[in-house]
């Protein structure tokens, strides 16, 4: 049998084409492709070389329209027992091809080519084509007379066109020939005979059905020549009589090859055109043709010669004539029937050769599965030869089922990968189940096996140990699960056997083991954080999320879009890690030479490792590497040297893999046979490399680990930060975070800023001052102590850039680099510390004793409430002189706290004092702060601390206490003074904040620790209720005094300072003396800015506490109006009503004072607490004493 | 070759789901994938046929030397063989925890699918 047979195989010419002389192989396939484009010869242009000699036998020969086909055999082939039954097998020309510069003696060339020929005894015409002759061998003679053909050395198109001339001039002799043959032939005379006729000697019947063969067989022969010669008229004509002929004598064999060759004249006569008739045709005269070749089957001598091969060929002519997808279903039976007739081959080549036609049939056909499955039975048939070069045929026919089976090596499908490598990375991991399934389309595993097992096999064989070793690796990938450990042992030895023979380095397309996925991204660690900068805004930092570790955040899940995935952002020159989960799921220990992430973009040095993987076992690594250059990187996997190739294993393949796996269209998931966990696919996100940035890295000194602090305690921590990048730092900005925000007191920005821009390798120490928080009432736990890990210390957060641009970057076109952004979290821990018991207010008043001074000095204009006798007794420090009620008097705030700690503290109590006037009189007062006396807490004790409530009175009671408080507080200001109810209400509790902000207890312990107690709140309670009585001044202040030393007073009321060095010697008090008239003034100041009217009386009692001026036992007698005296007391001043006294008894006696206001206004009222507008508004003075000296 | 046997199923999307030797199992495991073989070969066949005819069952649409390949098409997949075999195939659909167009794996289907063979073959 003949490979690539058609119908129209009858009308090619032969010509055998040998190379002559010693000549490069592809030369010879260069200039022999030249040839081969000449393998239609048109009738026309071959007319100039053609002579009549004598009349044509081909009558209707078709000068115009017709052609003469060529079909030229590279390196000649041995002559057919068959070419008298066709002639179109017999080799009708030699053409030699001779390279001149590499045979330089033409002479030789051409006895060597007419030795050549020698071998082709059927054929017409030789030639032989010299190219590129040198000058010499132009001028050279010698081969005159024989058939070299010299093709001056010219350009290629040149060449091309000589050549062209010169199969026109074979042409032409060939046609010359093939008329003198058929004149020849038709004179009668020659025998045709076919390997089917007898060879023994005939008998006498057998040669009279010989002779009347002949002539049929003649005809036929003609009809062939007349084919060959382009006449298919012709043809026709003699092919009839031969049907006629080989009829009329049986003889099937001829008349098949009669009908064969009409059915060749019909078609070339069509000239290509076909339509349904012809094809009608063309199958009824065939499938008689196949009939014929079967019924000339010959039992006797079926051993040694059979027309099989001719019925198959007729077959896979008809076959190929019908190949067409609408006639499917007959090319498919005339193939299944070839097939069915492979068996009955004697030959092996013939059967190798019917299944290449079969498989080639079916391919064109469009069912690549038959193709594959005849392709895999021609590689059997090559894999019983035992020789090389049939393993290397077995080997490349089996590549070429590898797609129907789906165990294409990965450098056949390359370009597939790169196509589909775009849509699935955008899917972002999201596939469809169907395209997920279609990923596992015809996963035929036996088939696979059995497939790349061949592969391996005959690539050992044919000696490709390349080919070896991708086998064996696809086989070891896709099927471990299939293949028993001693297989996989045996595998692996494949694999490392083939290696040996390979040059170190070689890659392969196809990995083998082990199976990689990402597994993660480290956690960058908070230091590293880089933040995408906004040039449009001052605070580059706000609105744009840390790039982070994360690629999915909850924020970013709503939005569908892949665009919202978050891109990764490198640092060039600052290494990364990313983490990769290797599984080795098979029985031996798998040994990774070295393994390092694939980037195509070369910005990025990636540093391999070696990993040894033990059986069934999986591992993660870390895999690291720099990015050198800004721009985009893709990482589409790992370059792996494992089993001494180098491969590249894609991330994607394996995440297919699970995706099936998951699906149960897989067979198992390797990873999970490894007793790894399931993870989330994972897949690379964008990466871009940014150009270097400033990295701060801080610690804090004294050590990172937790502050540990005491409820309330105030210490400074240091931070030391470090630029340990390339680039300075040249913006920072320094913001809170986390929860207990306020107990960062201040963070030093100004040193900070101070520092910048901070050089690579520059440090900067900031201080922080913390106070810790108190701890909540909530979490008795905490308060134990255990709060080290809770989350409730605060964080610094540290955003800072390098420079905008680099230098000679357009800052238009590209965004500035971005900046980043430091987590440093303060450890705080906090302690319990002294807790608080309760709070409450004492106060006490003891009367003052009536002489000669007036016991209290204002400087009512000045607004100072400062106390100016505070000089008059030192031990008796918080006794004080209520200045609006002329009594002495303490006010304490009693704190109570308790230390359940283990250490001692020490309280002390400070108040702040604001002073009002302090640019009047600055030096004379004690500005900021009052501090008292320390008390110690021991531990498990409780003790009390008193506050003094002092130095908080307001100096006049009025409407424009609003003005007032906004002096203390300086808040309010400017507000014009409206009486409602609300806002003097209001007004006191902004009056009680500051009060209450002002008094600080702190509190140290041991050298180190110092705090101050958070009470505000217990304080604001305690002193709720009196709060008025603590701020506010009563309207009318009374006082009494002996009238003697009125004059000196008055004018001490301008000079109080005198007064007080005077008047508060004891010396200058005077006495009262009984059976005497004592003359007293009663003074009664206002404290408001308006004018009031009261109506005062005066009263005495003795030690008893009764009236002693007024009923019948009356001990005293009085001059001057006691009781109802109606007084208008001008604003902020004083007025005094004189009386006297004549005291009866020597004792002791009380001097009272009350008035009642008249047409009191709403400031009164509010003072006094009474809601109702008729309610009479009572003033009462404090008890002063009197020491009556004398006897009775 | 007497008896010998080789069941496939293929879901669409050309996926074998369930595959077993039937009858007498072949010696020769190159015998056993030979029966693939010419039963994945044969679906080219099998997909040009299946749009032609309205027959569930084909008969016979291939045949490699002595082996002949006879097919059953679902609507989503001896006759009687077939059609109980089919049954079989619904009730493993409905299995919630089955997804179609994935392997079989269930040994209850294996068993029964033999003992079928056994009876009709």
């Amino acid at each position: 049998m003949e490979p690539d047979v058609s119908i129209e195989t009858s009308s090619m010419i032969r010509a055998a084409v040998l190379p002559i002389g010693t000549i490069p192989t592809p030369l010879f396939r260069d200039y022999a492709s030249m040839l081969n484009r000449h393998q239609t010869v048109s009738l026309s242009s071959i007319s100039s070389f053609y002579t009549e000699h004598q009349k044509s036998p081909f009558a209707h020969q078709p000068w115009d329209a017709g052609s003469l086909r060529f079909k030229f055999m590279l390196g000649g082939s041995p002559p057919s027992p068959w070419e008298d039954f066709q002639s179109n097998r017999k080799i009708l020309a030699v053409i030699g091809i001779c390279h001149c510069p590499s045979s330089p003696d033409l002479g030789s060339v051409a006895q060597q080519f007419s030795n050549a020929c020698k071998g082709y005894s059927s054929s017409l015409v030789q030639r032989c084509f010299a190219f590129c002759p040198g000058d010499s061998q132009l001028e050279d003679e010698s081969h005159k007379g024989s058939n070299l053909v010299l093709f001056p050395p010219a350009d290629r198109q040149t060449q091309e066109f000589h050549l062209q001339t010169m199969v026109q001039d074979i042409a032409a002799s060939l046609l010359m020939e093939f008329e003198k043959w058929a004149l020849q032939a038709e004179s009668g005379g020659t025998i045709l005979k076919t390997p089917l006729d007898s060879q023994a000697s005939l008998s006498s019947e057998e040669v009279i059905k010989a002779k009347k063969r002949r002539l049929g067989r003649a005809q036929k022969t003609i009809g062939d020549y007349c084919l060959l010669a382009g006449s298919p008229v012709d043809a026709n004509a003699h092919y009839s009589t031969a049907l006629e002929l080989a009829r009329l004598t049986g003889d099937f064999f001829w008349y098949a090859g009669a009908m064969e060759g009409s059915v060749c004249a019909l078609l070339i006569d069509r000239m290509g055109q076909k339509d349904a008739v012809l094809e009608e045709e063309v199958k009824y005269r065939y499938n008689s043709v196949i009939l014929h070749y079967r019924k000339s089957f010959i039992q006797e001598n079926a051993q040694r010669v059979s027309p099989l091969s001719f019925e198959l060929e007729a077959t896979l002519k008809l076959a190929r004539f019908l190949c067409r997808r609408e006639l499917s279903k007959d090319v498919v039976e005339l193939l299944t029937a070839a097939a069915d007739g492979a068996k009955s081959l004697i030959d092996a080549s013939d059967r190798l050769i019917l299944y290449v036609e079969i498989a080639r049939l079916f391919g064109a056909l469009g069912y690549h599965r038959k193709a594959a499955f005849f392709s895999r039975q021609v590689a059997q048939l090559y894999l019983q030869q035992d020789n090389k070069f049939a393993a290397i045929s077995a080997m490349q026919v089996l590549a070429m089922t590898t797609k129907a089976y789906r165990v294409q090596s990965r450098s056949s499908i390359e370009h597939n990968i790169s196509d589909d490598a775009g849509p699935t990375h955008t899917d972002g991991g999201k596939m469809h189940h169907h395209s997920i399934v279609s990923l596992f389309e015809s996963q035929w595993s036996t088939l696979q096996m059995v497939v790349l097992r061949e592969i391996l096999l005959s690539a050992v064989r044919a000696g490709d140990p390349l080919a070896a070793w991708s086998a064996a690796a696809r086989l070891l990938r896709s099927y471990y699960p299939l293949i028993t450990p001693a297989g996989q042992n045996g595998l692996a030895s494949a694999l490392a056997n083939s290696a040996e023979r390979l040059p170190s380095g070689t890659r392969s397309a196809d990995p083998a083991l082990p199976f990689i996925r990402l597994h993660s991204f480290p956690l960058h660690s908070s230091q590293m954080d880089i933040i995408r900068r906004d040039t449009a805004r001052e605070d580059w930092w706000a609105g744009a999320a840390p790039s982070g570790p994360f690629i999915y955040t909850p924020f970013s899940k709503g939005e569908s879009n892949h665009s919202s995935k978050q891109e990764l952002i490198w640092v060039a020159g600052e290494p990364v890690q990313v983490l990769v989960e290797l599984a080795n799921p098979c029985g031996f220990e798998l040994m990774v030479d070295s393994i390092y992430l694939s980037v195509y973009s070369g910005n990025f040095d990636a540093f391999p490792i070696t990993v040894n993987l033990p059986p069934n076992s999986s591992k993660v690594i870390t895999l690291s590497g720099i990015p050198t250059k800004e721009g985009p990187i893709s990482i589409p996997g790992c370059i792996v040297h494992c089993f001494g190739v180098i491969s590249e294993h894609c991330f994607k393949d394996v995440d297919n893999l699970l995706i099936g796996a998951a699906q149960g269209l897989v067979l198992s998931d390797p990873f999970r046979s490894c007793g790894s966990v399931k993870l989330k696919n994972l897949s690379f996100p964008p990466i871009s490399v940014v150009p270097p940035l400033p990295l701060l890295v801080s610690h804090v000194v004294g050590g990172d680990g937790a502050i540990i602090l005491y409820e309330g305690e105030i210490r400074d921590v240091w931070i030391r930060l470090a630029n340990a990048g390339t680039v300075p730092v040249e913006q920072a900005h320094i913001s809170l975070s986390g929860k207990n925000q306020d107990s960062v007191m201040s963070v030093a920005y100004e040193t900070l800023k101070s520092a910048l821009p901070l050089k690579p390798g520059g440090e900067v120490t900031m201080p922080v001052t913390l106070k810790a928080w108190q701890l909540g009432l909530m979490d008795p736990d905490t308060a134990a102590g255990k709060q080290v890990k809770d989350g409730s210390s605060p964080m610094l957060f540290l955003h800072y850039s390098g420079p905008m641009a680099n230098s000679g970057d357009l800052q238009n076109e590209s965004a500035p680099p971005p900046g980043r952004r430091l987590v440093i979290p303060l450890n705080v821990c906090v302690l319990q510390g002294l807790s608080f018991v309760k709070a409450r207010m004492l106060s006490m008043e003891i009367p003052a004793h009536v002489d000669g001074t007036y016991p209290k000095l204002v400087q009512v204009e000045s607004g100072d409430v400062e106390e100016v006798d505070g000089l008059e007794k030192q031990t008796d420090r918080f006794m004080k002189i209520d200045p609006y009620r002329g009594s002495w008097g303490l006010r304490f705030l009693e704190l109570e706290l308790s230390n359940p700690t283990d250490i001692v503290f020490e309280t002390s109590v400070s108040v702040d004092v604001e002073n009002s006037n302090s640019n009047k009189r600055p030096s004379d007062f004690k500005c900021g702060e009052f501090s008292y006396p320390k008390t110690r807490i021991d531990r498990d004790y409780t003790a009390r601390v008193l506050i003094p409530l002092e130095h908080f009175k307001l100096p006049v009671l009025d409407g424009s206490f609003l003005v007032k408080g906004s002096q203390m507080n300086g808040t309010t200001s400017g507000r014009s003074s409206s009486f409602s109810e609300r806002n003097s209400m209001a007004e006191p509790n902004a009056s009680i904040k500051n009060l209450i902000s002002r008094i600080k207890v702190r509190w140290q312990s041991g050298r180190n620790s110092s705090g101050e107690l958070n009470i505000k709140d217990a304080i604001q309670a305690a002193l709720q209720t009196s709060v008025m009585d603590v701020l506010l001044p009563d309207p009318l202040t009374f006082g009494f005094r002996l009238a003697k030393s009125s004059v000196d007073h008055t004018k001490k009321l301008d000079s109080p300072k005198n007064s007080d060095v005077q008047d508060n010697s004891p010396l200058s008090r005077g006495s009262i003396i009984a059976h005497d008239m004592t003359p007293m003034e009663v003074l009664v100041r206002n404290n408001t800015k308006e004018m009031i009217r009261i109506s005062l009386s005066i009263t005495c009692r003795d030690v008893a506490g009764e009236n002693c001026i007024e009923g019948d036992k009356a001990t005293v007698l009085w001059e001057g109006v006691l009781s109802a005296i109606t007084l208008k007391v001008p604003p902020l001043q004083e007025i005094k009503h004189s009386f006297s006294l004549y005291f009866l008894i020597p004792g002791e006696y009380t001097m009272l004072a009350a008035a009642v206001i008249d047409d009191a206004n709403e400031v009164l009222r509010a003072r006094a607490r009474t809601n109702s507008s008729d309610e009479p508004i009572f003033c009462r003075g404090p008890p002063f004493h009197v020491r009556v000296n004398g006897t009775a | 070759m007497g008896s010998t046997a080789c069941f496939v199923m293929v879901s669409k999307n050309d996926i074998p789901i369930y595959e077993a030797e039937v009858g007498i199992v072949p010696k020769k495991e190159d015998a056993a994938h030979q029966h693939q073989f010419i039963l994945h070969a044969a679906l080219d066949i099998v997909q040009d046929l299946a749009w032609t005819t309205s027959a569930m069952f084909l008969k016979a649409i291939d045949r490699f030397n002595d082996l002949v390949v006879s097919v059953y098409v679902t609507a989503v997949l001896c006759a009687s063989f077939f059609q109980e075999v089919h049954e079989l195939y619904i009730k493993t659909l409905l299995n919630p925890l089955y997804l179609p167009g994935s392997r079989i794996t269930s040994s209850h289907f294996d068993t029964k699918v033999r003992a079928l063979a056994r009876k009709y073959l």
